[in-house]
């Protein structure tokens, strides 16, 4: 019991693993805001660069880095509608129009609240639950992840604005766009016309910097003369009345990123969408109309990507696998460090559970102090004119695609998305549902693959299985109800029952 | 004055870059090294553990570029396509061996210039801890009780899994559904949720399952059993005529485009092999699971043409590609 | 939605277009494997597809019943939709930023960049050449320490 207790106070009592922690969090906070610049990509870098260090010193830093740059792609949703990282798509929703109407600085203030408080709840989950959650994570099927990708792409409903149709068509679209490339098992090649570039595939944050940095750009132009929002810098940081009301929502979006978040191949970026219907769903009286600034739009998703992180862990550390694309090189880094990440990891060297867990939190004690600083600042920039913050938008959007994988091509294609998105955007589509279909469409497709294939392509007996497994039925069911929310008959039925049971 | 000034620098400026290409030693910039597979892979983890020393023999600086998609055919294509100066290294695996007779990209690896085989990896038949089958002949057994019922873990085409599947077809049968994953670790995660059967997996993936009770080895895929996997049988056991694949395992290697000039070539060969043998490299490999090799010249070469022949032939006997393997020009073992 | 809602501008050829699109994708979708398999490497990409037309010709369906916008033919249709979404400094930023992603080969990247950020800023803001070339010094100089010092990305 001392130990372990020692071991989560190493980070707090260690000077230098106090400090890489502290850098790595500000560090992280920036490269999360700069679309293009990843966390996986700077953590794959530290384990080049942090290859002859000690093995804590190079987890702390990888660790504020982790927790900062979940954070930091907020930042660039709120003040500039272009998300730093997909698992911010979401918090541009509501975001970006509180910075309009001048309330940049409280939008940034609460999200930093918000997503401590998801950082912690998701921690504590894993150093509670941590072997339970990661045996939950074991029992999802082939077939379960298809449901799980169908609930997602549901999601349509709610974040297409105005048409369905046009949610449903735009998510086709984003569908179709992430299917490019090679065919996952007979490596034949899909929508690439002949080219070679394409056969790798058209990475999902070119897509998405394109449709949301180069279109805003675009759409910004004519609104280049109009006067630009003076912000609001005095309340910052949100009351303890408001934090205490929203606590609840910020509990069920939290745990619904760590369900998400423990997933392999299913991130941070799904578990803030899905977070956001969520809110959507259940908050009857928003400060603000959804969409339009709602603070509980803000709240969601930063809370939900935050508790990824500590999902994300939780297989990591019990069964050396993955949760997402980051914590896979975490354990190139334990690899290259010579630690054995797997299952014997918890019995041979339970230090590095404990202090990955009192890191967590440490990072996020970080984050509070970092994420609070310098706001009035940021806010400032949204009042930058017009006719400078455009050109260094775009220039920020091809620095930023350029570095995802050195190509030019896909710097090409992320102007032809920019486009795209313009004229998408002025038909009033959403950005959103081409995103969701995007991520979401090629998880679909080999899960469905993979559970036919499973079934010796049969599908009487992919049937059954859904029937027969206990998690499966539960996971139709929920695919059932929200078709059913969604379309006119339920809603006709609901009208007809008493408003009691109205209930999402 | 001034444009007398003009001039001077002028003429200073073409000197200095006259001057430059004779007198520069190679590295005189720093070397751009193109992964091929996504960070965080097994090519990823051992890349990025050798660079370092690389770096320290060759005395210059790598920037290790990750280029993932398509089999590694996109990293591949763009070390081909740059100039062949030594500025552009492929730190790649197996792959390209096989790009050819999958008709992915017309090009293998005897385009490049190898200069360094690094290691390669032992490849282990794993199934859950609670599988009915305990080794190769219990689980042939199954396949042939109920023929396609069986769920095998794959990657995809040209991938591991769905290779030594062709081999063991080659010389037996092994009728199975071919359940393909995004890799390694999301297979790895149906086998220990019992949605797969059984997958063959690199030891350096399977090994800390095996060892802590998740997963068991059925068979290592070799002549005789591996040190760090002691009392699993070898799969000659229950197979013998597949021996004649063997040995065989997925590869990791250095290379360099084939018209690199040859004085560029040999210190980078040089670097490497010292790089390579260093004894704390060694270390890691071993605690990877991989097996060191530190082939260069004409015996990497070598190693090369044997790899793609015994491949390609035994996928060819057992239908897992369409066309001959001579058809492009890959001679019979 | 509300079905009194005038039609935009342009949106009745949009929606031709967005079924046109799935048409083609549907037809990129059946070259892959045809209707080989249920399990085959075409046969979600043709579910895609199928969804795609039916919620284009739902679009389209939805614009039925609206009021046709104000203009007289497609010409001015045309010309219409181009003022509204497509003015001069659209057209123009458009044409910069093209220039810049081709010139990032030819002359590299710092030279292209420094050169779109002084013209696009000086012509957006119609003067102040000297400001503009301050404010893209320092942006390039930023540039340069995060992308190329801290991340060592190879900017071409």
């Amino acid at each position: 019991m001392s130990d372990t207790l020692s071991y989560l106070l190493m980070a707090w009592s260690d000077p230098q693993l106090l400090m890489l922690t502290a850098l790595g969090t500000f560090a992280g906070i920036y490269i999360g805001a700069i679309p293009g610049l990843s966390v996986t990509m700077a953590v794959s870098i530290l384990v080049s660069f942090t290859f002859s260090w000690d093995v804590n010193d190079a987890l702390a830093l990888i660790v504020g880095i982790f927790i900062g740059g979940v954070y930091g792609g907020s930042r660039s949703a709120i003040l500039l509608n272009i998300p730093g990282a997909p698992s911010s798509v979401a918090t541009a929703f509501d975001g970006y129009p509180l910075a309009q109407q001048g309330e940049a600085g409280r939008a940034i203030g609460l999200s930093t609240v918000m997503s401590v408080v998801g950082g912690i709840v998701g921690t504590i989950m894993l150093a509670s639950a941590a072997p339970l959650i990661g045996e939950l994570a074991l029992r999802f099927a082939p077939r379960d992840y298809f449901l799980v990708a169908a609930i997602g792409l549901l999601l349509v409903g709610s974040l297409a604005e105005g048409s369905l149709a046009k949610g449903i068509f735009a998510a086709g679209l984003g569908a179709v766009i992430g299917l490019v490339g090679m065919d996952p098992v007979t490596a034949q090649g899909r929508f690439t016309l002949g080219q070679v570039e394409l056969m790798g595939g058209i990475h999902y944050v070119v897509l998405m910097i394109g449709l949301f940095g180069v279109a805003e750009a675009f759409y910004q132009l004519h609104n280049l003369d109009s006067p630009v929002v003076r912000q609001k810098v005095d309340k910052i940081l949100p009351s303890f009345a408001m934090v205490l009301k929203f606590l609840p929502l910020s509990i069920r979006t939290s745990i619904i990123g760590v369900i998400v978040g423990v997933l392999p191949g299913v991130g941070g970026d799904i578990a803030a969408l899905m977070a956001y219907d969520h809110a959507k769903r259940t908050v009857k009286n928003p400060s603000r109309p959804f969409g339009k600034g709602a603070y509980e739009g803000l709240v969601a998703p930063e809370t939900a990507n935050s508790a990824a992180v500590g999902g994300a862990y939780v297989p990591m550390l019990t069964l050396g696998m993955p949760g997402d694309a980051v914590t896979a090189v975490i354990i190139g880094a334990l690899v290259v460090h010579g630690l054995n990440p797997g299952p014997m990891l918890m019995v041979e060297n339970p230090h590095i559970f404990y202090f990955t867990v009192g890191n967590l939190l440490l990072a996020n004690v970080f984050l509070m102090i970092f994420g609070l600083m310098g706001i009035k600042l940021f806010a400032k920039f949204v009042e930058m004119p017009k006719a400078v913050l455009i050109p260094l938008i775009l220039v920020l959007c091809v620095v930023g695609t350029y570095s995802i994988n050195s190509s030019m091509t896909e710097v090409y294609w992320m102007l032809g998305f920019g486009v795209l998105g313009y004229l998408l955007k002025i038909f009033g589509f959403q950005m959103g549902p081409i995103i969701l279909g995007a991520i979401l469409g090629p998880l679909m497709d080999t899960s469905y693959r993979q559970a036919m294939s499973s079934a010796g392509d049969n599908p009487v007996e992919l049937l059954q299985g859904l029937v027969t497994s206990p998690l499966s039925l539960i996971l139709s069911a929920a695919v059932v109800l929200i078709l059913l929310g969604n379309t006119p008959l339920l809603k006709k039925l609901k009208s007809k029952l008493s408003p009691a049971s109205a209930r999402g | 004055m001034f444009k007398s000034l003009l001039t001077g620098a002028a003429l200073g400026l073409s000197a200095l870059t006259m001057a430059l290409p004779a007198h520069a030693e190679y590295p005189e910039r720093s070397i751009q090294a193109v992964i091929p597979w996504g960070a965080g892979g097994a090519t990823d983890n051992v890349m990025r553990s050798l660079t370092p020393y690389v770096e320290k023999e060759l005395g210059g600086k790598f920037i290790l570029n990750n280029r993932p998609g398509g089999t590694a055919v996109i990293g591949s294509t763009h070390v081909m396509q740059q100039r062949p100066n030594g500025y552009t290294v492929l730190l790649g695996a197996e792959n390209p061996q096989l790009y050819k007779v999958l008709k992915l990209a017309d090009f293998d690896y005897a385009d490049f210039y190898p200069v360094n085989i690094i290691g390669q990896n032992v490849v282990v038949i794993a199934a859950n801890a609670d599988a009915p089958f305990n080794n190769m002949a219990e689980l042939m057994a199954a396949a042939k009780a109920n023929p396609d019922t069986l769920r095998m873990g794959s990657t995809g085409a040209g991938g591991l899994p769905s290779t030594v599947s062709a081999m063991i077809n080659a010389v037996d049968e092994l009728k199975v559904r071919e359940v393909t994953f995004g890799g390694d670790g999301p297979g790895i995660t149906a086998l220990m949720g019992k949605h797969i059967d059984f997958m063959p997996l690199s030891l350096a993936a399977a090994r800390e399952l095996v060892r802590s009770g998740k997963l068991k080895a059925l068979a290592v895929f070799a002549t005789e059993e591996t040190p760090e996997l002691p009392g699993v049988e070898p799969i000659t056991k229950s197979l013998p005529a597949i021996a004649e694949y063997l040995p065989w395992g997925p590869f990791w290697g250095a290379f360099v485009h084939k018209d690199t000039p040859d004085d560029v070539k040999q210190k980078l060969v040089d670097a490497y092999a010292k790089a390579v043998a260093n004894p704390e490299f060694q270390g890691f490999l071993k605690n990877f699971g991989a097996q060191s090799l530190n082939l260069n010249g004409a015996e990497a070469e070598e190693f090369l043409k044997r790899w793609q022949s015994v491949t390609t032939w035994s996928m060819y006997k057992a239908k897992a590609i369409e066309i001959s393997p001579d058809s492009v020009g890959i001679a019979k073992p | 939605m509300n079905k009194t809602d005038k039609m935009l501008v342009g949106e009745r050829t949009f929606c031709v277009l967005l079924v046109l699109t799935s048409l083609v994708v549907f037809y990129l979708a059946y070259q892959i494997s045809g209707f080989s398999s249920i399990n085959s490497p075409g046969a979600f990409p043709i579910g895609v597809a199928l969804v795609m037309i039916f919620s284009a010709v739902k679009i389209g369906v939805e614009l039925i019943g609206k009021a046709k916008p104000d203009c007289s033919g497609w010409l001015d249709a045309f010309q219409q939709f181009r003022d509204t979404h497509f003015p001069r400094r659209t057209l123009v930023f458009g044409l910069l930023a093209v220039a810049y992603l081709a010139a990032i080969q030819w002359v590299s990247f710092y030279v292209s960049t420094f050169l779109f950020l002084v013209l696009s800023i000086v012509y957006l803001r119609k003067g102040r050449v000297l400001n503009a070339i301050l404010i893209a010094a320092v942006l390039l100089v930023l540039i340069y320490l995060l992308f190329s010092l801290a991340f060592s990305v190879y900017l071409p």
